[in-house]
């Protein structure tokens, strides 16, 4: 019964923590840029907007695969927090991920497909990454259960540490900042508008905005996971990777897709690597 | 009433092979395959009802497979000499010796053991041969008619290609019923043999080319199974597998001499199932029909190879050739994903995939533990379901479009919804939760965790399975607005279609029954600890807990949503493509205003990354390591 609570509460509070975070990211963002920025709760406003929009498609697909990415990253997010499987969480963001993919594919305008193209590149790049991470957490907790990490006696940041730069990476990829944002940017209108994104508008926009906000919630829980001692330790964990997300985002420019795969996949895998001997060896 | 179920999945279809090729009327074969087909689904279906059983035929039988064995070494050493390859002929000739030594020299008495076991893992073998198998002889005969119209032939060669079809069917039949190893050993001579006839069937210059070259490297297996079977009589006194496999703990302990023989049949096995650096052969089996690709790459052929390795598993366990195994595995398993990745030819993405999924079932079996072996289990039912729908899905737009490439494929939806539609369920079969492969990649991931190498493997290789499926999904999409066009399809070719998608997606559903009653009860059998439990549905082991129903219901509530959102949308909704610049449509389809006001029209294709992942450029190394990974399997022990 308390699951199906958590579950609710984490489908209705989740997106709304989302949007908040987005608010404050671009607030910090505009900060560091020397602007005043808009207002933190201009994301509600956005969608809000966007939702009350005529729904208009290149043809129905696009429609369907919204509305399944957003199916697919909210359940994710409840299983999460229900303390369901790491992988089997990660198995169900796939789900909307792919539909994001397939549609962009559906439509023949040439940005959304290079952009459907490059997001797949995102995926084949953070893919490999997260499930090493849930790997390396099962090897700390012999477990891929989530709840299983609530039972550590220590953080797991201090057996893993590495692994925490990996998620970083994936994280960087998975919340399209830069270097890393390569398939829908908002600053790269002349290369490919906004890639995957650029035929969705109207509520399906609306729908995709709020699907995101579902996923930064789930890696930031991610995060929160290698601090799972202390609901402080989690916060601050949590708050210092965003931290350094938007700083790192603001700091570099867009790498090509060729650099994202080779550095994402080689850092991921020697990082791994090193982090897993040094498990063994202790 | 066992006898005659055994007849029934076993030797009822070599006479009715027999009878079809010398029937030359089309509309009685017809009706003669869609009955055997039916005999064969309703037998097997009766078998797992009964459930296990030994049974010993009389002993003219046991003559009959000495004498096909003989039969079948000398038409391979005939086309051998014919082809003037040399390989074939010294390993057939060095076959046909080793086997005159086994057979009349080290067995000494031929009927003391049973020909035929069956546990659930024969019974669901049984299952995939005869029902993927049967739908995919039906499809045949759809497909056949057209394929023979575009090659405008004077002489049918219809009876010839279903009597090697139907024969291939009783043969891995027998296969996985065996427990007699000499008997295991003439039905892999059987399916070799059909595979080289069926390959090169429609007898071009490429196709007796790669004929010939699947040829010897099943003969190269063939050659190691028997000489795996002539150490095993050495070692432990019998062929009888039933017998083996009951005293695996012995041979655990007893270690090192039993290994020889087991990896010799695990080799055997691996070149069967296609493993680099033999992956060549099943993706040049290609050349053929597109019925003879389906049933070489779900229900029968690399199955039998995936087969025997998961079989033999419990007796290898805990050594280092099982560790070995993992190893090997899920390099390939990694390795053919990548070259999955950089195609864009179809059937040849799906060779890949077939390959790099085999491997996993490898890595699944070297992996070892109870998780694994269910893992690998539901690999192997799941993979040929939605295998075999999606090569016959390949075949059937093959003959509308007139290609097999994916970006000839862009915008199938138009033309042929339907077919799109369930190709796009076999893919989404193939990747997505709560669907069976997931369901097994899942377990296969989670048993792998402590082998850190295998791990790392295993993620990268996933990864690349969503690239190239999830592309390829998409692209089918593309598609104006509006009604798209009817679609004709001859009833035998949809039947299979539309069947096989509805079992990949029904079998998934039931997957915690078919795990309790089919799987579980073979777990069981080698290891002492279930893998998991199902509880309402879900299944729970000490390290994770995958949700079927729940993710069902929930994804399936979201999916039927997100398609009545879908409906919703009318023509008034309808944007053209977003082309930021001057935009102009001709014949509806989209492109730009050029200088001088020329149309032009937009066009896009997929990144198949070649500079990483084309075969030219990972091939060799691919090779490479898999053979190193093999010499030192062979040779670990010693080390």
């Amino acid at each position: 019964m308390t699951k199906i609570i958590i579950a609710i509460l984490a489908l209705v509070l989740a997106p709304i923590a989302g949007a908040l975070i987005s608010g404050v990211d671009r607030r910090v963002t505009a900060w560091l840029q020397s602007r005043y920025g808009p207002p933190i709760l201009q994301p509600f406003y956005d969608v809000l907007k966007l939702l009350g929009k005529e729904p208009m498609v290149t043809n129905t697909w696009q429609a369907l695969c919204a509305y399944v990415y957003v199916v697919g990253a909210a359940l994710s997010v409840v299983l999460l927090f229900t303390g369901s499987d790491l992988l089997l969480i990660f198995f169900v963001l796939t789900v909307g991920a792919v539909f994001l993919v397939m549609g962009a594919l559906a439509s023949p305008s040439p940005y959304s497909q290079i952009g459907g193209q490059r997001e797949l590149l995102q995926m084949l790049a953070y893919e490999p990454l997260l499930i090493l991470v849930f790997a390396a957490i099962a090897m700390v907790t012999g477990s891929f259960k989530v709840s299983a990490v609530f039972e550590l006696s220590r953080p797991m940041l201090y057996d893993i540490p590495l692994m925490f730069i990996v998620l970083g990476y994936a994280l960087t990829i998975k919340l399209r900042k830069s270097p890393f944002d390569i398939s829908a940017c908002h600053h790269a209108h002349q290369e490919l508008v906004r890639g995957v994104y650029t035929e969705y508008s109207g509520p399906y926009l609306a729908m995709i905005e709020i699907a995101h906000w579902y996923e930064v919630i789930l890696v930031l829980g991610l995060c929160g996971l290698f601090w799972s001692t202390s609901v402080v330790g989690m916060i601050v964990l949590v708050v210092l990777t965003y931290l350094a997300e938007i700083i790192v985002d603001n700091v570099t420019a867009r790498l090509t897709w060729r650099w994202m795969l080779k550095s994402a996949v080689g850092m991921g895998v020697v990082l791994t690597i090193i982090n897993m001997l040094w498990l063994y060896a202790q | 009433m066992l006898d005659t179920l055994v007849f029934a999945t076993v030797l009822l279809p070599f006479l009715v092979a027999a009878v079809l090729l010398v029937l030359r009327e089309q509309n009685v074969r017809k009706v003669i395959l869609v009955a055997t087909a039916g005999v064969l689904i309703l037998s097997s279906l009766a078998m797992l009802r009964g459930g296990a059983f030994i049974l010993s035929p009389a002993p003219l039988y046991d003559s009959l497979v000495t004498l096909g064995d003989f039969v079948i070494l000398f038409v391979v050493l005939f086309v051998g000499f014919k082809r003037k390859n040399q390989i074939i002929i010294w390993l057939t000739v060095a076959q046909i010796l080793g086997l005159i030594w086994l057979d009349f020299f080290m067995v000494q008495d031929h009927g003391a053991t049973p020909a035929f076991f069956a546990d659930d893992l024969s019974l669901v073998m049984v299952l995939i041969v005869s029902i993927v198998g049967s739908l995919i002889a039906v499809y045949g005969i759809g497909y056949m008619k057209e394929h023979e119209e575009h090659l405008h032939l004077t002489k049918s060669k219809q009876p010839q290609f279903f009597f090697f079809i139907v024969l291939f069917l009783g043969a891995m039949n027998g296969l996985v019923l065996a427990n007699n190893l000499l008997w295991m050993y003439f039905f892999w001579e059987c399916t070799t043999l059909c595979s080289f006839m069926l390959i090169g069937h429609d007898n071009t210059e490429i196709a007796r080319k790669n004929a010939e070259r699947a040829l010897w490297m099943n003969v190269l297996g063939g050659t190691a199974f028997l000489f795996g079977l002539i150490i095993l009589q050495k070692v432990a006194g019998t062929l009888s597998l039933a017998d083996i496999l009951a005293r695996g703990p012995e041979f655990a302990v007893a270690g090192g001499a039993i290994l020889i023989p087991m990896f010799l049949l695990v080799f055997a096995g691996m070149t069967k199932a296609a493993q680099a650096p033999f992956q060549s052969w099943l993706t040049g089996a290609m050349v053929a029909p597109t019925p003879v690709s389906a049933l070489l790459h779900s229900s029968t052929m690399v199955k039998a190879g995936v087969y025997i390795i998961v079989r033999l598993a419990p007796i290898y366990a805990g050594t280092y050739l099982s560790n070995f195994i993992a190893l090997f595995g899920a390099f390939v398993f990694l390795a053919t994903a990548a070259l999955a990745a950089g195609q864009s030819n179809g059937k040849k993405v799906l060779a890949y995939s077939t390959i790099s999924n085999l491997a996993l079932i490898i890595a699944c079996a070297g992996i070892n533990t109870p998780a694994a072996i269910t893992a690998a289990i539901l690999l192997i039912l799941f993979h040929a379901i939605s295998k075999a729908l999606l090569f016959l899905c390949v075949g059937a737009i093959e003959q509308k479009i007139g290609s097999r490439d994916i970006e000839d494929m862009r915008g199938l939806y138009a033309r042929m919804p339907r077919t799109a539609i369930i190709t796009i369920i076999g893919v989404m079969t193939m990747m997505l939760p709560p669907f069976g492969m997931l369901m097994a990649k899942w377990m296969a991931i989670e048993s792998a965790q402590g082998q850190f190498l295998v791990m790392i493997m295993l993620a990268l290789g996933s990864g690349l399975t969503v690239l190239f499926w999830c592309r390829w999904a998409g692209i089918l999409l593309i598609s104006p607005f509006g009604k798209p066009q009817p679609e004709t399809q001859a009833c035998s070719v949809r039947l299979p279609l539309v069947i096989l998608a509805a079992l990949a997606v029904l079998v998934s559903l039931a997957s915690p029954f078919v795990y309790n009653g089919l799987v579980a009860p073979v777990v069981a059998m080698y290891y002492k600890a279930a893998a998991y439990t199902t509880s309402y549905g879900n299944f729970d082991s000490g390290t994770g807990v995958f949700i079927i129903y729940p993710l069902f219901i929930l994804l399936g509530l979201g999916f039927y949503y997100a398609v009545r959102q879908a409906k919703r949308v009318t023509a008034a909704q309808i944007a053209a493509p977003y082309m930021c610049g001057e935009q102009q449509s001709v014949d509806g389809k989209p492109g730009f205003l050029g200088p001088l006001g020329q149309h032009v029209a937009a066009a896009s294709g997929s990144y198949y990354l070649e500079q990483f992942f084309g075969e030219n450029v990972l091939t060799k190394w691919i090779n490479v390591v898999a053979l190193a990974v093999l010499v030192i399997m062979l040779f670990g022990g010693a080390l």
